[in-house]
């Protein structure tokens, strides 16, 4: 009795220390077979690119060639003898290299939002772009921060992949593994002609705009880079001089892309303690109370002069991708209820509620859409929304690239746009109202009016339906829920919601127009 | 927004560690049909926390305090053989920021002993045991609120092997140490940053623990005293990030020293109370917990032979 009682104990144990508990370290995606190759993309419109055609690439050495068997024989040589590591990088990057760099960029984001933390003093250090290593890391990739990162590095492979389309059927070199029979096709074998090498102008152009961003993750960005050139060779896929002239054409466009970056508005969007304080003042000169921060100590705004156009002449705003100023501002949201008034606390009564009666269901969709501090912001969750349908649509590099590229510039315009609405307004957030709500997520430091997951989900919604519209019902509910969970959590009025959630739709517009005209339909 | 926590699996692990008598880490064990049972209350609190490394305090969180009431039941099959349970029901609070307090029933462990061996050696009995733990949450609370989570949600299975060398003086001093398997948890939300990396998926691995506690005491008739150290440590999981939230992966070590007093009142026959605290003097990614524990427990004989 006493035996078996012992007995049954030792072997629980044992098999709960051996059951396999291993979680994928990558996304587990299905390897890319393209039901389209989009042979037209080289005509498609381009974001920044004069012309698809304005980085040149000169014409390949002929199949026939001496010089282009010899690179023919260098693949088989490699591909007699692949490790283990090389098939695996093999299979990692047969996913596509638009659905693994989102996967990159999105864990990348993660890495770097978080906010400095305070000094002895009671300051926070700001992030220093010429010290990313330091202490804060630079940058901060707070949702706005984000929202910009993720619509250049996405945006400018969209522009590559049109340009390498574009020079791939100029010069029609077919692929390695369609030339000769004795090189193994390790991925999909497809028609695309390998010249240039899209996964090496997709490696070049986003470790190019990603060092930008990211400058402290300079080593992962080169060797993720480094490694995708490489699979793109080991699988039969493209030559030395497919992948080199891939790389060169890729740098070329992101240099494109980082020079818009360097003069973007971004470098100016943090301000200073002097603008800070206008802002604060220009609320209660209309006779509201203005946003305080509820961090001890308090911590500057964030990125308040990320939205708002010509507050003062060093704030020009970030710029949009498909709005000009004068869009922006025109679709700023009415103004809030009056701080002072019925309208408001009837708002703030209805916060407390939710922050009273929180239920399990509510805070599972709370954790659900958090996205806070350490993430990958609500843009990258719909980044990763968007993932799981652009895998299932078996959509070429290009037309993946063009899907994410949408996606972003309008999530980036919901940004600028809702960034330019909470400094305008500098509304409080409920719990500065009434101190006593407390909050079931973390309250984001900067003013309530809109709320940014609403009107980022709301963009993003209308872009998905507009790209996939058998699933529009599911995007919307998806962006409506998002928008909520900000009201369950007691961070955020009713109102800031409604009304963000119909600017992120209306901003969409504009990149939804864009699309209906790039050609690619 | 950045802080720790150890309680939580731990929680129920280290207040074991501190109840001791009859408890899974001891060197006694219940008489045959015997029933000792009642109710602990726990008050634990920090304001310094170790991020990672690094020991700072955090304004937006001041003082955490969690407040633990456990049932507590302990039967003895045989001399050699105990089964315990325990369930607690949790209170969370922060007393500064935004963040909301948190509560509920946390997991209920359920747990044997046995008594392998017990030998006279020179002026006292030396005796090896060995026992097994089971816990699993009973409620469906989310681990992904840390620091004001009530409980890490995982499913877990102990292995535990303690040698006991008790003094006919009444002196004694026992050493045990558990292996702690823990069942991966699932987040409610479909991505997570962890230990220099990002996962596209709710899924969290769980990294095991270690623990282990030496004490040294006396034991004679109605009173038991000693004091003790606990060291755990987590078999991996990644340290709270600059600045980050802590994250219920975390690698939570802690060491801690505290002292017990239990004493069986002459009136009413065959109730105990049992005092203790504890101090965490080192840790990563967990509070500088200081915790104290009161509780009665009640001694139902369903035998003659009483001791």
């Amino acid at each position: 009795m006493k035996k078996i009682y012992l007995l049954t104990i030792v072997l629980a144990v044992l098999t709960v220390i051996s059951c396999d508990k291993e979680v994928a370290l990558n996304q587990e995606l299905k390897t890319l077979t393209p039901s389209n190759i989009d042979a037209n993309a080289g005509t498609w419109k381009p974001v920044l690119l004069t012309s698809n055609a304005q980085i040149a690439v000169v014409a390949p050495t002929a199949v026939g060639s001496d010089a282009y068997k010899a690179e023919l024989q260098a693949i088989k040589d490699l591909q007699a003898g692949l490790t283990k590591a090389q098939r695996s990088s093999i299979d990692y990057w047969s996913a596509g290299g638009v659905l693994r760099w989102n996967e990159i960029l999105r864990g990348l984001v993660a890495r770097f939002n978080l906010p400095p933390a305070p000094l002895a003093n009671g300051t926070y250090p700001a992030p220093d772009a010429e010290n990313p290593f330091g202490d804060p890391n630079f940058p901060f990739a707070n949702p706005p921060y984000a929202a910009r990162a993720y619509s250049y590095v996405t945006a400018a492979q969209y522009d590559a992949m049109k340009a390498a389309w574009y020079w791939k059927y100029q010069h029609n070199r077919p692929a390695p593994y369609n030339v000769d029979a004795g090189v193994q096709a390790l991925m999909t074998k497809t028609d695309l002609p390998a010249y240039p090498s899209e996964d090496a102008v997709m490696s070049g152009v986003s470790a190019e705009v990603l060092k930008l961003l990211f400058p402290a993750a300079v080593e992962e960005i080169t060797l993720k880079a480094a490694e995708q050139r490489n699979a793109a060779l080991w699988s039969g896929k493209a030559t030395t001089s497919d992948i080199s002239a891939g790389l060169a054409l890729g740098k070329a466009v992101a240099t494109v892309f980082t020079d818009r970056a360097k003069g973007d508005g971004m470098g100016a969007a943090i301000g200073s303690k002097v603008l800070w304080q206008q802002l604060s003042d220009n609320a209660t000169s209309r006779g509201e109370t203005p946003w305080i921060s509820l961090e001890t100590p308090p911590r500057p705004p964030m990125l308040p002069f990320f939205g708002l156009r010509t507050f003062n002449a060093t704030t020009p705003g970030v710029k949009a991708w498909m709005m000009t100023n004068a869009n922006i501002v025109a679709e700023r949201p009415a103004a809030p209820p009056k701080t002072a008034s019925g309208e408001m606390s009837d708002e703030v009564a209805e916060v407390k509620w939710y922050s009273e009666n929180l239920t399990r269901e509510r805070l599972a969709i709370i954790h659900k859409w958090a996205d806070g501090a350490g993430t990958y912001t609500p843009p990258g969750h719909w980044n990763e929304i968007a993932s799981h349908y652009i895998e299932d649509a078996n959509l070429s590099e290009v037309r993946a690239a063009r899907a994410f590229a949408l996606l972003n510039m309008a999530v980036h315009d919901a940004a600028v746009g809702c960034w330019e609405t909470k400094y305008f307004y500098f509304n409080p957030r409920p719990c500065q109202m009434d101190p006593k709500i407390k909050t079931a997520t973390g309250v984001p430091n900067f003013p309530a009016y809109t709320s940014g997951h609403s009107t980022f989900s709301g963009s993003a919604a209308t872009v998905l339906s507009y790209l996939f519209p058998g699933e529009a019902q599911y995007f919307n509910d998806e962006a409506s829920e998002a928008s909520m969970s900000r009201l369950y959590g007691a961070i955020h009025y009713r109102s800031d919601c409604q009304m963000g959630l119909d600017h992120g739709k209306r901003i969409a517009g504009y990149t939804v127009n864009f699309a209906k005209t790039d050609g690619a339909n | 927004m950045k802080r720790t926590l150890l309680l939580t699996s731990a929680l129920l692990l280290l207040s074991l560690g501190v109840l001791r008598a009859q408890t899974i880490t001891d060197g006694l064990t219940m008489p045959a049909k015997t029933f000792c049972t009642g109710f602990m209350f726990q008050h634990d609190q920090w304001k310094n926390y170790w991020e990672g490394t690094l020991k700072r305090d955090n304004q937006n969180i001041g003082t955490l305090t969690t407040q633990t009431l456990m049932y507590y039941g302990v039967y003895g099959i045989s001399k050699k053989l105990n089964i315990m349970a325990s369930v607690p029901y949790v209170w969370t609070k922060a007393s500064m920021g935004t963040l909301r307090p948190m509560e509920g029933v946390q997991d209920l462990t359920l747990s044997a002993k046995y008594r392998l061996m017990e030998v006279k050696a020179g002026p006292g009995k030396f005796a090896t045991f060995v026992a097994g733990a089971f816990s699993t949450p009973l409620t469906d609370y989310s681990p992904d609120f840390m620091p004001l989570s009530i409980g890490m949600a995982s499913t877990t299975l102990s292995g535990r092997v303690t040698t006991n060398y008790a003094m006919n003086n009444g002196l004694y001093i026992n050493a045990s140490g558990a292996y702690t398997s823990r069942s991966n948890v699932d987040l409610d939300r479909p991505a997570y940053y962890t230990d220099g990396h990002y996962y596209s998926t709710n899924e969290v691995k769980m990294p095991n623990v270690f623990d282990f506690i030496v004490d040294v005491g006396y034991h004679k008739g109605a009173l038991q005293t000693e004091v003790f150290y606990t060291q755990m440590n987590t078999l991996g999981g990644g340290d709270i990030r600059r600045q980050d939230m802590p994250f219920v992966s975390n690698k939570m070590n802690a060491s801690k020293v505290g002292a017990l007093v239990m004493y069986y009142l002459p009136f009413p026959k065959n109730l105990a109370v049992r005092l203790s605290g504890n101090y965490t003097v080192a840790g990563r990614n967990v509070g500088q917990t200081t915790s104290l524990l009161g509780g009665l427990l009640y001694t139902f004989y369903f035998t003659k032979d009483k001791e």
